[in-house]
C-alpha cells in the first residue's frame, strides 16, 4: 500500500485508517476519463496499483493498464470468473436466499447444473467466491438501472441527486438475499478475503460517482470515494436489520448519511460504526460454528 | 545418453508440436530402439494401452518404455524410471512418515487436512433423514500409506455422517500399499469396510490388481471403470510418474462428467526469493544427510529432493491438467506455505 496522502494527516486517526482501508479506484479520473471516452475496449481487474490525484500524490503515477469498463456499445465481461466457475456460480446463486452463502448452495447448484455434489469444490474460494458473484453482478447491472434512472427523468437533479439514486438502486440489489447478509459480511471480514472485499467495494464506489456524472478532478476526489464507501458500508448493514416496507427505514438513513458526509468527523464515525458492527457479526457466525470466542 | 535433460524437461511440458519432433529422435536412436525391444518386464506394466486409447491422444501421453524421462537429475527411460522409483518407495516405506517430516518441517500433516477439507468428501446438500445422500467414490492414487484416504473417510463418515462414500487406495508399490493396509487395521470396523487396495500403475488403470496376500497366484486383474469416480486425488506421487500426461489422461477417463481431479505435490517457491533460497539450501545439502544418519539411505533421499526440483512450476502442471481436457476455476492452483506445496484442481466437463 502506498502511504496516506499528505491531505488525510490532518483528519483524526481512524478517518485516516479509513482512507487507508477504502483505497479507491486504482486509476486517476482524469485518465480513465479520457480513456472511456477514447472507447477503449480492454478491461483488467487485475490492477494493483493505487493512483492518487495530482494534488495527493507526492509522486506522479504512471498508467499500467486501462480499466474503462463502462464501455456501452461492449457487452459486459464475465469478471473474474472463469467459465466453468460462472455457470457454477450462477446455478449456486439461485439456492442463496433459502440457503445463505454456503457449501449447502453450491453443491446444489452443480447438481442444478447437472453435475456432482464434489463438483463445486473447485470453485477457489468457496462461499467466499459466491458472496463475490454477487458483488460482481450487481456492480455490473447498476449500469442498466443508472440507464433505465435517466430515462425516468431524473437526469436533471444533479451528481449529487444521482449518487444518491444509484446508491439506493444498488442497495436494492441486496434485498433478496438481506437476511442472508449479515453472513456474507462475516465471510468477508475474514482476513484472507479483506482485501479483495475492499478493492470490490472501491470498484463499487467508483462505478457510482462516475455513472451520476461526476467528472471533477480535484482533490475532493478521494474524499467523496472514501465518504461513499463508508456511507454505502454503513447502509448495507442497517438494511439486514430494517424491517420496515420497501426499506424505507434504509432509505432514509441513506439520505441522512449523505447530507452529512461534508463533515469528516461523520465520515469516521460511519466508518466505527460499520466496523464495530462487521466485528460482531462476524464474532457472532463463528460463534455459531463452535469457535470459543 | 543422446537426449539432454533440458529437452525431457521441454518434453515434460509438452508442446505437441515439439514433442513430436522428440519422439522421432527417439525413434531413430539405435540405443533407444535396442531397448526398446529388450524392455520385456515392464512391458506388462504399459499393457496395449496405445489401442485403448482415444484416437486423439497426442503421443506423449502415451506410456512409451523407451522414452527419455527423468528420475531426479538423471535421465533415464519411462520403463527405468518405474523401476528405480519402485526400489526408492520399497527403501522408504518404513521410514515414510520420518521422511515427509523432513522434507516438509511437519508441515505435510497440516496441508493434508486442508486439501481434504478443501474438498469436503461426503458433503451433499440434501437433508439427512430424507432424501437418500449420494454415494461417492474416491479413488486415492499413489495412496502409499493411506495418509490421504483415511483423511478422506474420516471426514466423510464422521464429520458429514455419510456412511454411503467407499475410497479405493492404489498404488503401484504393494510395499507402500502393505503399510497402508497395516494401518487401516486401527480404523473404525465401518471405516475399514468402506477401503480397497489395489495395485496399479496410475498411467493405467485398466489393469489394476487386489493388493494380495503374499503366495496368492495370480490375482486376477480388473478395469477401474471409465466415468465411475467422483474423486480421484493423488498426493505427493505424481512427480513420480514416468509419463505425466498419460496418467492425467486415465484420471480424465475414470472420472465421472463433474468428477474432480485434485492434487497436492511439492511445488516452486519462486514468488519468495530469499525463503526459496534457504529451503532450496535445506533440501539439498540436509535432507539427503539427513536420510543417510536416519534411514541409512542417501541415494532414496536424494532422489526425492531432486524430483521436486524437476517438477514442473504452478501454472505449467495447470496447463498440462487443461490439456488433459479438464476446466479449472480461478488460476487452476492454490499455494500452500509460500508455493513450497501446491493444491491443483481440475473439473471434468460434461462432454
Ligand atoms: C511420497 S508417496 C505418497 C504417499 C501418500 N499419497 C501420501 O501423501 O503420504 C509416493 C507414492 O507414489 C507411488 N507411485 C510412484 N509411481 C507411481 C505410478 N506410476 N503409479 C502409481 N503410484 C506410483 C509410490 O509407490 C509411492 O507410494
Amino acid at each position: 500500500m502506498p502511504s496516506p496522502p499528505v491531505a488525510s494527516r490532518s483528519a483524526g486517526a481512524a478517518a485516516a485508517a479509513a482512507r487507508r482501508i477504502l483505497h479507491p479506484s486504482p486509476l486517476r479520473p482524469a485518465t480513465r476519463w479520457a480513456t472511456i471516452k477514447a472507447a477503449t475496449t480492454t478491461r483488467t481487474l487485475t490492477t494493483s496499483r493505487h493512483h492518487l490525484p495530482a494534488s495527493l500524490s507526492a509522486t506522479t503515477p504512471t498508467r499500467t493498464s486501462s480499466r474503462p469498463y463502462h464501455s456501452y456499445s461492449h457487452p459486459p465481461p464475465p469478471g473474474p470468473f472463469t467459465p466453468i466457475e460462472s455457470l457454477l456460480l450462477a446455478a449456486a446463486y439461485r439456492h442463496v436466499p433459502t440457503h445463505g452463502f454456503s457449501p449447502k448452495a453450491l453443491a446444489r447448484g452443480a447438481r442444478d447444473a447437472g453435475y456432482l455434489d464434489i463438483s463445486a469444490t473447485i470453485v477457489p474460494d468457496g462461499v467466499f467466491s459466491l458472496v463475490q458473484w454477487h458483488l460482481v453482478t450487481q456492480r455490473e447491472a447498476l449500469a442498466a438501472r443508472s440507464a433505465a434512472l435517466s430515462g425516468d427523468g431524473q437526469k436533471g437533479g444533479g451528481v449529487a441527486s444521482r449518487v444518491e439514486a444509484l446508491t439506493w438502486e444498488r442497495l436494492l440489489g441486496n434485498a433478496e438475499v438481506v437476511g442472508q447478509w449479515q453472513e456474507a459480511l462475516a465471510i468477508m471480514a475474514q482476513p484472507s478475503y479483506v482485501p479483495a472485499s475492499v478493492k470490490e467495494l472501491a470498484m463499487l464506489v467508483d462505478e457510482i460517482w462516475f455513472l451520476a456524472g461526476d467528472v471533477a478532478v480535484d482533490p475532493t476526489w478521494y474524499t467523496k470515494r472514501a465518504s461513499l464507501s463508508a456511507i454505502y458500508a454503513a447502509a448495507e448493514l442497517f438494511m439486514t436489520n430494517d424491517r420496515s416496507p420497501g426499506f424505507h427505514d434504509t432509505r432514509d438513513f441513506l439520505r441522512r448519511r449523505l447530507e452529512e458526509a461534508s463533515e469528516i468527523g461523520n465520515l469516521a464515525r460511519s466508518v466505527r460504526e460499520w466496523l464495530s458492527f462487521t466485528t460482531s457479526a462476524s464474532t457472532n457466525v463463528l460463534r455459531s460454528k463452535g469457535v470459543q470466542i | 545418453m543422446a537426449v539432454r535433460p533440458a529437452q525431457f524437461r521441454r518434453a515434460l511440458l509438452q508442446t505437441p508440436s515439439r514433442l513430436r519432433q522428440q519422439n522421432t529422435i527417439q525413434h531413430s536412436h539405435p540405443e533407444l530402439q535396442h531397448l526398446l525391444s529388450a524392455a520385456s518386464s515392464p512391458a506388462r506394466l504399459f499393457s496395449s494401452t496405445v489401442t485403448a486409447r482415444a484416437l486423439n491422444t497426442p503421443d506423449y501421453a502415451v506410456p512409451n518404455p523407451s522414452r527419455p524421462t527423468h528420475f531426479g537429475f538423471q535421465t533415464v527411460t519411462e520403463a527405468e524410471k518405474i523401476e528405480r522409483v519402485a526400489t526408492v518407495f520399497t527403501s522408504v516405506a518404513e521410514s515414510y512418515d520420518r521422511m515427509n517430516d523432513l522434507m516438509s518441517f511437519g508441515w505435510h500433516r497440516i496441508w493434508k487436512d486442508h486439501f481434504v477439507s478443501s474438498l469436503n468428501p461426503g458433503f451433499s446438500p440434501l437433508a439427512s433423514g430424507l432424501d437418500p445422500r449420494a454415494p461417492q467414490h474416491i479413488l486415492d492414487i499413489a495412496g502409499g500409506t493411506g495418509d490421504i484416504a483415511f483423511r478422506m473417510l474420516h471426514t466423510a463418515h464422521i464429520v458429514n455422517a455419510n456412511p454411503d462414500v467407499r475410497v479405493t487406495i492404489s498404488d503401484i508399490n504393494p510395499a507402500m500399499l502393505t503399510v497402508g493396509k497395516q494401518r487401516s487395521t486401527l480404523l473404525p470396523a465401518s471405516q475399514q469396510a468402506a477401503l480397497s487396495f489395489v495395485e496399479a500403475n496410475a498411467e493405467d488403470l485398466t489393469r489394476t490388481t487386489p493388493l494380495s496376500s503374499p503366495g496368492t497366484a495370480n490375482p486376477p486383474t480388473s478395469a477401474i471403470p471409465s466415468a465411475s469416480v467422483d474423486l480421484y486425488t493423488v498426493a505427493f506421487g505424481i512427480r513420480n510418474f514416468s509419463n505425466i500426461p498419460a496418467a492425467l489422461r486415465e484420471a480424465y477417463r475414470v472420472l465421472k462428467p463433474g468428477g474432480v481431479f485434485a492434487c497436492l505435490e511439492f511445488s516452486k517457491a519462486d514468488a519468495h526469493p530469499l525463503f526459496n533460497t534457504l529451503y532450496k539450501e535445506w533440501s539439498f545439502r540436509a535432507i539427503p544427510l539427513i536420510g543417510q544418519l536416519v534411514a541409512g539411505d542417501r541415494d532414496s533421499y536424494q532422489y526425492l529432493v531432486e524430483s521436486i526440483e524437476k517438477f514442473p512450476s504452478q501454472a505449467d502442471f495447470r496447463d498440462m491438467i487443461i490439456d488433459a481436457g479438464f476446466v479449472v476455476g480461478g488460476q487452476g492452483y492454490e499455494d500452500l506455505t509460500g508455493g513450497v506445496a501446491a493444491i491443483h484442481k481440475g473439473m471434468k466437463p460434461r462432454a
